[in-house]
């Protein structure tokens, strides 16, 4: 189980309109974080964020073996959040998943943006915020209020930010799976993932409670029953986990979920996009993408010659159909093999020119 | 476990490696905007778009195999949402190859073209890291007007992630020696909730005593760096040609195509 890879948005799920306004808007809150987080730090110490990035990297590789021979390990961002602040846990995590995407290759350069807001922004704010609401008065906070505070921090930010990457595949058009069904299965996945996140994360609040209590804001240790949790309280956290897990499989994956959802899978196959795109004229996304639309000179292959016809016959016909006219799409069958050949051609040339650079100038050791 | 891990190729030299890190970041980032503005059916019209990443990663001297192997350990993700692709849009539809007809549906269509811009997409930047040191890419950011603060630290992530990690992999040897796993389960959150926070403790101090240390080096906010990057005429000719081979591949290779 591995939470904080798992939702990495890639490129290919997301249109270029999505991919800039998700990079403008990541990099106006990282400027705003950046101001923020100057409050409490000096400008020199501020890029020592950076070593904290590499202690979540490093916090990943422990390992807690969960039941079912799973194995789960802490994602991080929301602790970041408890422990430094939104702003300076915001930073950390966009250095982290630049890292991320650049020497692991995991999430696309263009989805970058999807990836800071998704799983840094959101679980830090929410996280943080769900975390000091819950904590009420921080400085002499109970154990099992530090643990229910946790736990809601963990669950709601790792959802809320798993539940973005489908609403932005969504409005990039680029797949076709229903919202409703893609978000069921994101949301229920990160509960899951969210309530092991909690666990491990309190353990490390716990800890700190004991080691270094002003880590947490707390006014140093007080009684003997530090850091120990009532079996009511885990209960309680698990029951409501499993209770959510059961209400958004079950919300989303009814018959008829909502107007817009099922209009949306009626019309399935007499233009899905349009659907979308009527239900929300006005707004900026369906805009851009009209606008690209016009100016793109090979807009998608948006109709569709004989593809009318009902569901179930559509199944059953659509061979024949296809056959028969070989109308979509319209591609002639000797230019794709023609291309398919040059391409393997001109790789095969590059392939000899670079056995000869190779030959004349062989890959040194490092000097 | 040491940096050579992730970054063995990225030393070496070749006509990629001399190119400037400016040059192969800014033909990488075009090359990934017009992947991803292919439509989604776009199956065959993305084979020309192989050329670029293989051919970089061909003249880079990086294994074939190392990339790919990369691919394996990345697709997982979007494997599951491409194979649910076909479970919900079952237009008819064909796909051509010579005299092959094969009747498919739209979905299966999708679910091709995603994974294939996926696997274009990872192996053209698998190109550019194995080719250009970190140090260099940051360095060339920074001349491209990225904030100072964030090439530093970015600089300080990839310094200490595997000082860290060391760290990390020892406590974890230490638990699994001790015999860790055969605990209770409460007792063995306990023991990860202990070896993550000393690990955060320990990262703070180590952060402050790096702070430090560099100040008493002269260290003003400032980064210091003795690395040169030059355009050349060879990263005008890769730009260029990367412009019009990516235009070739967007407009000329469709039409040509549609017939």
């Amino acid at each position: 189980m591995t939470g904080s890879l798992a939702m990495h948005m890639a490129n290919e799920l997301l249109s270029m309109p999505v991919a800039a306004a998700t990079l403008a808007a990541a990099a106006g809150v990282l400027a705003v974080s950046g101001l923020r987080a100057r409050r409490s730090l000096d400008l020199e110490k501020l890029p020592l964020m950076g070593v904290l990035g590499a202690f979540v990297f490093a916090a990943q590789m422990i390992n807690f073996a969960l039941p079912g021979g799973l194995s789960g390990h802490l994602g991080g961002g929301v602790l970041l959040a408890i422990l430094l602040g939104p702003a300076a846990a915001i930073l950390t995590i966009a250095s982290i998943l630049i890292v991320q995407c650049l020497i692991f290759q995991d999430g696309g350069l263009l989805a970058l943006g999807c990836n800071i807001i998704n799983i840094g922004v959101l679980p830090a704010l929410l996280g943080w915020g769900l975390y000091r609401l819950v904590l009420g008065p921080v400085a002499r906070a109970p154990a099992w209020r530090q643990y229910v505070a946790t736990w809601a921090a963990c669950t709601v930010g790792v959802a809320g930010g798993a539940a973005l990457v489908p609403l932005e595949a969504r409005l990039s058009n680029v797949l076709l799976i229903p919202l409703g069904d893609f978000l069921a299965v994101m949301v229920g996945v990160h509960l899951a993932i969210g309530f092991v996140e909690g666990a491990i994360t309190f353990a490390v609040v716990a800890y700190l409670r004991r080691a270094r209590p002003q880590c947490l804001g707390l006014e140093g240790l007080d009684e003997s029953r530090n850091g120990r949790v009532s079996r009511r309280a885990v209960a309680v956290t698990l029951l409501a986990t499993a209770g959510l897990l059961a209400g958004v499989v079950s919300w989303f994956a009814s018959a008829h979920p909502d107007g817009l959802e099922y209009s949306y899978l009626e019309h399935k196959y007499a233009g899905a996009e349009k659907v979308v795109r009527d239900a929300e004229p006005g707004s900026a996304v369906a805009a851009v993408t009209q606008w690209q639309e016009r100016t793109a000179p090979l807009p998608d292959y948006s109709v569709r010659p004989g593809e009318a016809s009902g569901s179930d016959a559509a199944g059953q016909s659509g061979e024949a159909q296809a056959e028969a006219d070989g109308a979509w799409p319209n591609v002639d069958g000797w230019g794709s093999l023609a291309g398919l050949l040059g391409t393997v051609v001109t790789l095969g040339l590059l392939y000899g020119l670079s056995r000869i650079l190779g030959r004349r100038r062989p890959v040194a050791d490092q000097p | 476990m040491h940096h050579s891990h992730i970054d063995k190729f990225a030393q070496g030299r070749s006509v990629i490696h001399d190119l400037d890190a400016r040059t192969k970041l800014l033909g990488v980032l075009a090359y990934t905007a017009v992947l991803i503005s292919f439509s989604r059916y776009a199956v065959w019209e993305l084979a020309p778009m192989a050329i670029l990443p293989v051919g970089m990663l061909l003249l880079g001297a990086v294994p074939l195999g190392f990339a790919l192997r990369r691919v394996a350990i990345l697709s997982p993700f979007i494997a599951m949402v491409c194979l649910a692709s076909p479970l919900y849009d079952h237009a008819p539809a064909v796909l051509a190859l010579g005299p092959w007809r094969l009747a498919t549906t739209a979905g299966w269509l999708t679910a091709l073209d995603v994974f294939l811009k996926f696997l274009f997409g990872v192996l053209a930047l698998t190109a550019m890291m194995c080719t250009t040191p970190f140090a260099l890419l940051l360095e060339g950011m920074r001349r491209m007007r990225m904030p100072r603060v964030l090439i530093l630290q970015l600089g300080f992530l990839y310094r200490y992630l595997f000082v860290l990690l060391d760290e990390a992999m020892r406590i974890r040897r230490g638990r699994d020696f001790r015999g860790g796993r055969q605990a209770p389960a409460v007792r063995r959150l306990a023991a990860v909730g202990g070896m993550v926070g000393s690990l955060f403790v320990r990262t703070l101090e180590r952060s402050d005593r790096i702070h430090v240390a560099m100040c008493a080096r002269g260290y003003r906010g400032e980064p210091h760096s003795l690395s040169h990057l030059h355009f050349h005429v060879a990263d005008f000719v890769f730009l260029s040609g990367v412009a019009a081979y990516l235009a070739a591949c967007r407009w000329a290779y469709p039409l040509l195509l549609k017939g």
